[in-house]
């Protein structure tokens, strides 16, 4: 546990040795905020107005809750893993006392905790400008639901990202393409992060919702909001876990048919 | 003045073809980054349509408007991004100090690093995207003379997005970061896939004039729906002008401060 603890040190300061990059890429979040702020606060202009069963308050807290949990899942350092794979970096690791998947999970936790520091203090600043309507969560059985969902959620996007890095065993030139087919396109698009997945037709939100994609985003908000609640709360709960299980056991099944492919190539 | 144009055309066509056999070259990573393109468009594009679908109409604009005003993004989107990749690729060369070989060449090293390397997967892209934008813009029966100020308002716009693309290039001497300046610059210009009617002041009006992503993408848009005047169409090119000569002076201060580190 000490040695994770040192590589949760390391990693927080490292993001600290490249100062401008990591204040660049939280200035990148704000304005992702800012255009689904200002759409979803356009379509809601109106007094009253009710579309896609949301009201102003609660689209604008879907908005700005996305914020802090962009910043708790979505931060993550993992996506790395394929350069490693690469580039046979590799190796060292592999040489080393310690888990590799420990190793990555930690510094993806380090990731987060100073993404999350940042966003809340970004939460605020906007919260401040743009004074929003908020719909703030009091029922403690919601608020449990909606940790639980953001633990599930968390892993599912660190067993997502690491079998989408494995890659690399087989295609070595798509490592970044391939994270930008899955991490840029369709979780952007199925997570709920642009918009919420109930604005979409019956038949499409179905299929999506069949996917792991929505439980990193839209399920933990939906939860905050309350509009998730008793048996469908629990189904969604249960396919949640159900996904982190089969990306479990698909990670361990890939990484260790990569590991047998692994030629280190470049070392 | 026309031989000079011709020589740097024919600089262009060859590295061009360079860069196309080089990403032609990797047949599945071109594939990837095709479908992921294609996709990431149609997705944005399905939840304009299902959302306009229950509103009807977005600050004021009708659902064929608004795509409109999309299409006009991504025209200029993907065409900087087919002229201007090389400037994703530029942080290596200052870096390595390779940026050396080219400042000793005969040929404006600002032209080599900013139109260096044409990227074939947006030039796959561009002919569907035109059509749409054709059909889409037919939609608005527009008059010849808004056709004409849409396109010379969109010529304006990839005015503006070179002078970006320079000004990236020239923070990347001074400071050594491109990659996420240049993404800052996506996700700015992303601010125009919708009309910047959408934002509040005083958001709407930096958006216009300090950074003028408005004029580059709403504008040539509004000027096809016949709501621009031509003092407005006079306006948008001096900002455009204006774009290019503070990027171009920013780049001779920026050479003067590189430092040709690890060469």
């Amino acid at each position: 546990m000490k040695k994770y603890w040192g590589i949760f040190r390391i990693s927080f300061q490292q993001e600290f040795a490249y100062r401008l990059n990591f204040v660049l890429w939280r200035v990148r979040n704000v304005f992702q905020i800012l255009l689904t702020y200002f759409l979803w606060s356009t379509v809601f202009a109106g007094p009253g107005t009710q579309i896609f069963g949301y009201d102003r308050a609660k689209i604008l807290t879907y908005v700005f809750a996305i914020m802090i949990v962009r910043a708790l899942v979505f931060s993550a350092r993992a996506m790395d893993v394929s350069r490693d794979i690469a580039q046979g970096d590799l190796s060292n690791y592999l040489l080393k006392p310690l888990s590799y998947l420990k190793y990555w999970f930690t510094r993806d936790v380090s990731s987060k905790v100073l993404n999350l520091i940042f966003a809340g203090a970004e939460f605020i600043i906007l919260f401040l400008i743009l004074r929003p309507p908020f719909f703030f969560q009091g029922d403690t059985v919601a608020l449990l639901a909606f940790t639980a969902s953001i633990i599930l959620a968390i892993m599912i996007y660190f067993f997502i990202l690491f079998l989408i890095s494995s890659i690399p065993f087989w295609a070595p030139e798509i490592g970044w393409g391939s994270h930008f087919l899955v991490t840029v396109v369709i979780i952007e698009a199925f997570s709920g992060a642009l918009f919420p997945i109930n604005i979409l037709p019956q038949g499409l939100q179905s299929f999506i919702m069949a996917t792991p994609f929505p439980y990193l985003i839209y399920f933990p908000v939906q939860v905050y909001l309350g509009n998730i609640q008793g048996s469908a709360l629990m189904g969604g709960l249960m396919v949640a876990l159900a996904w982190t299980g089969v990306l479990w056991f698909s990670l361990k099944f890939i990484w260790q048919k990569g590991l047998k492919v692994y030629q280190a190539i470049g070392r | 003045m026309t031989k000079k144009i011709k020589k740097y055309f024919k600089i262009w066509w060859m590295m061009s073809r360079n860069s196309f056999s080089a990403i032609i070259d990797q047949k599945l990573a071109l594939s990837v980054f095709l479908i992921g393109k294609v996709l990431r468009f149609i997705f944005f594009f399905g939840f304009l349509y299902f959302l306009l679908l229950g509103t009807k109409t977005l600050a004021g604009y009708s659902s064929n408007q608004v795509i409109f005003f999309f299409l006009t993004f991504n025209i200029i989107d993907v065409i900087s991004q087919f002229l201007f990749r090389e400037v994703y690729r530029f942080r290596p060369m200052i870096i390595n100090g390779d940026f050396d070989l080219v400042l000793a060449k005969p040929l404006n090293p600002l032209f080599r690093v900013l139109m260096g390397a044409a990227d074939v997967i947006d030039l796959v892209t561009i002919p569907p995207l035109v059509a749409a934008t054709i059909y889409f813009g037919s939609l608005l029966h527009p008059s010849f003379i808004s056709v004409f100020y849409y396109l010379v308002l969109l010529l304006n716009g990839l005015l503006i997005a070179a002078a970006f693309h320079v000004i990236v290039l020239s923070f990347a001497i001074v400071t050594l970061e491109v990659d996420h300046t240049i993404m800052i610059y996506r996700d700015l210009t992303s601010l125009g896939r919708l009309p910047i009617d959408i934002y509040q002041q005083p958001l709407r009006a930096f958006l216009t004039y300090l950074l003028p992503v408005g004029i580059m993408i709403t504008l040539p848009a509004k000027a096809m729906m016949g709501t621009m005047s031509a003092m407005g169409i006079i306006l948008a090119f001096i900002v455009g002008i204006l774009a290019v000569f503070v990027a171009l002076r920013f780049w001779n201060y920026a050479l003067t401060k590189y430092s040709s580190a690890s060469s």
